[in-house]
């Protein structure tokens, strides 16, 4: 395999790398912006311009493939090659508007970054401001993004991702020279489902998501990485937050799951949890009580309806809870109650968990951790339609429901009225869940647990892949994380005191699953895909240079 | 180096040989001139606070002022500057979108905690636009406890009549004219 030498280090790389891939390999940065690794290299930027041992003039690291022996020096090492990337900036920021304190992509811009990096900018300029050619400011492009023409590099990301990643073809450069400027097809809005990501790969401030327009700073953000729960595939993403409220979600790259995209549905999937009101409080027959006695209550109240009539206990978790919940889950109700039907299919879960929405994430199963339930042991049993049956047939003594409304699109009707007539047919109910629902009113005790971002634990995606999310924001009041619950119902029930700390969990389950073996929550929780923008960068105020 | 017997006196027999009737009032007599030396000097050094008031410097940084466009509205783009660098973090800002599609972004919440501001004019030197400036305004006790009572949103900055009655104080650009009109308040005072 070839070697080749940047900047005085040594690398082997496969045969058809980039210079560009093999810096990046190397923690060597090479400025770029046209550049992007799920993107085919166009070569149109020159900002990655390197000087080449042998070759007459610097070439583009992004569509130069490495050979073996290939000499590399990149503007921080070759005065030639710096002066090449000063010249590509100043052309790049002749017609700039310089608006960046009214800019949403002030502070993880490359325009900025790149310019004050020694090696790459800091010249000073030689246009006065009142020569620079303007363009539309403010463009309305649908819902998802405004476009503003000034600021565009005319790198093309958004005009390839259109065109070979979506296929949905509508954005394109029209007219020359100074006037060249982004359109949208007939300049209509977007109609790509996948819009938001242009946001994301624009290097600069052209395209910017109308969502996330003007609510924060991007250097005031806290960020975590989480996976998104909106469907079955898994996406890796960065939850934003300021001051205990999430501002936006960003994807992560990870080629093995979602590359470098999100699709719009997921992006906006955190609005969700505020569309109905939340459990503050746990609340037995309608009264708000106490975490301590409701929990005594709620265990003894299911076991006297089930053991004193020798009536088997239905018991439900939704696959949208971790699968630390999912296991405490069953491990209470198998250790408690000696007849018991443990379920976890509200609809056609696994049915679904593969089935694509599109060609390129989103998957009809909207629930993330449908196949983590399957490997910790619940089956395709008779689901929420069966429970219902026996119901009716007066065959359930008591139900325990672990209920988490979909972040994507709501649950159907028809498995509203299911949940519905379970809990009016069933003498006790205790229900676990995050919002106040009016499906759920019926529920004798209801418990409040944390949505999701706002509790730890690890998602098995449609491919088997666990995958480990972060907690973000706080829960409101007095909802805990549901493992910490059901924790509590098992110490009630005299099972010892069981953890209820995921990491902890984790490694019971990798214990004894077969399919969660030889894994370790830390190394999970470590293994970060990168985060997206720029990449390989940590966006401004990871470094130590924080504004808050 | 050799230790040298020092003198000794006899600090009390010191004193009685230079004692008159008079022991012990001089000193007073002394500060009791002083006094009246300066009761009657035409030169006032006291004044008749908060009635009456003492020029401070143009450069004295007050509370902040928030100025305004010709047509009346904020200049303020928030931008953030001021948060970001305000070292006491009490800078608090809201944007929303405007109309005017040469201005884009306004703040729809700008508010201040004066008890946490520390009055270093950071945010005036960072504010790129002079959107924020300082008055020479410094007499800000209240009765109440509440952290609200010392927190100023927009209307505080623009609408209060102290402002103009105080002047302009620090603005990081004073070789460049402020222009009246766009320093709010419903007197025009000295500038």
């Amino acid at each position: 395999m070839p070697i080749v030498t940047i900047d005085g280090r040594q690398i082997e790389v496969e045969p058809g790398t980039s210079v560009i891939q093999a810096a990046d390999l190397l923690g060597v940065e090479i400025p770029r912006f046209c550049y992007h690794p799920d993107l085919e290299p166009e070569g149109n930027c020159r900002m990655c311009l390197v000087d080449v041992e042998g070759f007459p003039k610097p070439v583009v690291a992004c569509a130069t493939p490495v050979v073996d022996g290939m000499v590399v020096k990149t503007p921080h090492a070759s005065p030639l090659a710096s002066r090449a990337v000063k010249g590509v900036l100043e052309f790049l920021l002749v017609n700039h508007p310089i608006d960046c304190p009214i800019c949403d992509k002030a502070g993880e811009c490359s325009l900025q970054d790149f310019y004050m990096h020694p090696d790459y900018g800091q010249h000073p300029s030689q246009v006065n401001p009142g020569e620079k050619v303007h363009k539309r400011k403010r463009v309305d492009l649908g819902p998802r993004i405004v476009l503003d023409a000034e600021r565009c590099v005319m790198c093309s990301r958004c005009v390839r991702f259109s065109e070979n990643v979506t296929g949905y073809k509508e954005l394109q450069f029209i007219r020359r020279g100074n006037h060249v400027e982004l359109v949208s097809f007939q300049e209509r809005a977007l109609q790509d489902p996948y819009a938001g990501n242009f946001a994301d790969i624009c290097p600069v401030g052209a395209l910017l998501s109308r969502d996330f327009r003007f609510k924060r700073r991007v250097w005031k953000l806290d960020y975590t990485d989480s996976i998104c729960a909106g469907c079955s595939t898994g996406c890796n993403l960065r939850i934003d937050h300021f001051d205990g409220r999430i501002e936006r979600l960003i994807p992560r790259r990870n080629p093995d799951v979602n590359r470098s995209w999100l699709c719009d549905e997921g992006r906006l999937s955190y609005k969700t949890l505020d569309v109905a009101p939340r459990v503050k409080h746990p609340q037995q027959d309608g009264e708000e009580a106490d975490w301590v006695e409701v929990a005594a209550a709620a265990d003894s109240r299911l076991r006297s309806a089930t053991l004193g009539r020798e009536l088997p206990l239905g018991a439900l978790a939704s696959a949208s809870g971790t699968n630390e919940t999912l296991w405490l889950f069953r491990r209470y109700v198998e250790a408690a109650f000696p007849q018991h039907l443990l379920e976890f299919r509200l609809a056609r879960e696994t049915e679904a968990v593969r089935e694509r929405q599109d060609k390129l994430l989103r998957r009809v199963d909207k629930h993330p951790n449908t196949m983590g339930a399957l490997h910790l042991g619940f089956t395709a049993g008779m689901g929420l339609e069966g429970l219902v049956d026996e119901a009716e047939a007066g065959r359930l003594g008591a139900l325990l429901l672990l209920y988490y409304p979909p972040l994507v699109g709501e649950d159907s009707e028809e498995t509203k009225e299911r949940i519905v007539r379970l809990l009016q047919l069933v003498p006790e109910s205790v229900v676990l869940t995050t919002h106040h629902l009016p499906y759920l009113a019926a529920a004798k005790i209801l418990l409040p647990v944390a949505a999701w971002s706002e509790e730890e634990g690890t998602y098995t995606n449609y491919q088997g892949t666990v995958q480990h999310a972060s907690r973000a924001v706080a829960s409101p009041s007095a909802a805990r994380p549901a493992a910490e619950v059901i924790g509590d119902l098992m110490r009630h029930a005299t099972y010892g005191r069981p953890e209820t700390e995921p990491g902890r969990v984790f490694a019971e389950i990798a214990d004894r699953v077969p399919a969660f073996r030889g894994l370790r929550y830390n190394e999970l929780a470590s293994r970060l895909a990168t985060a997206y923008p720029p990449e390989g960068r940590m966006p401004y105020g990871q470094d130590g240079f924080t504004g808050r | 180096m050799a230790k040298t017997a020092s003198r000794v006196v006899d600090v009390r027999a010191e004193a009685e040989k230079h004692a008159t009737g008079l022991r012990g009032t001089t000193g007073t007599l002394a500060g009791l001139g002083v006094t009246l030396r300066n009761m009657v000097r035409p030169q006032h050094v006291t004044i008749q606070y908060p009635e009456q008031r003492k020029p401070y410097s143009r450069r004295f940084r007050g509370v902040h002022v928030l100025t305004l466009r010709e047509d009346g509205s904020l200049k303020c783009t928030a931008c953030y500057l001021c948060e970001t660098v305000c070292p006491a973090q009490c800078i608090s800002i809201d944007a929303k979108e405007v109309e005017d599609p040469r201005i884009e972004k306004a703040p729809s919440r700008y508010e201040i905690d004066l008890s946490r501001c520390i009055f270093c004019g950071f945010c005036v030197e960072a504010c790129p636009e002079e959107a924020l400036i300082m008055s020479r305004e410094y007499d800000l006790a209240v009765t109440a406890r509440e952290p609200e009572s010392l927190t100023y949103g927009i209307e505080d900055f623009t609408g209060r009549s102290e402002i103009a009655a105080y002047g302009a104080g620090f603005r990081p650009h004073p070789e460049y004219p402020l222009v009246e009109s766009y320093v709010p308040g419903e007197r025009k005072g000295e500038i």
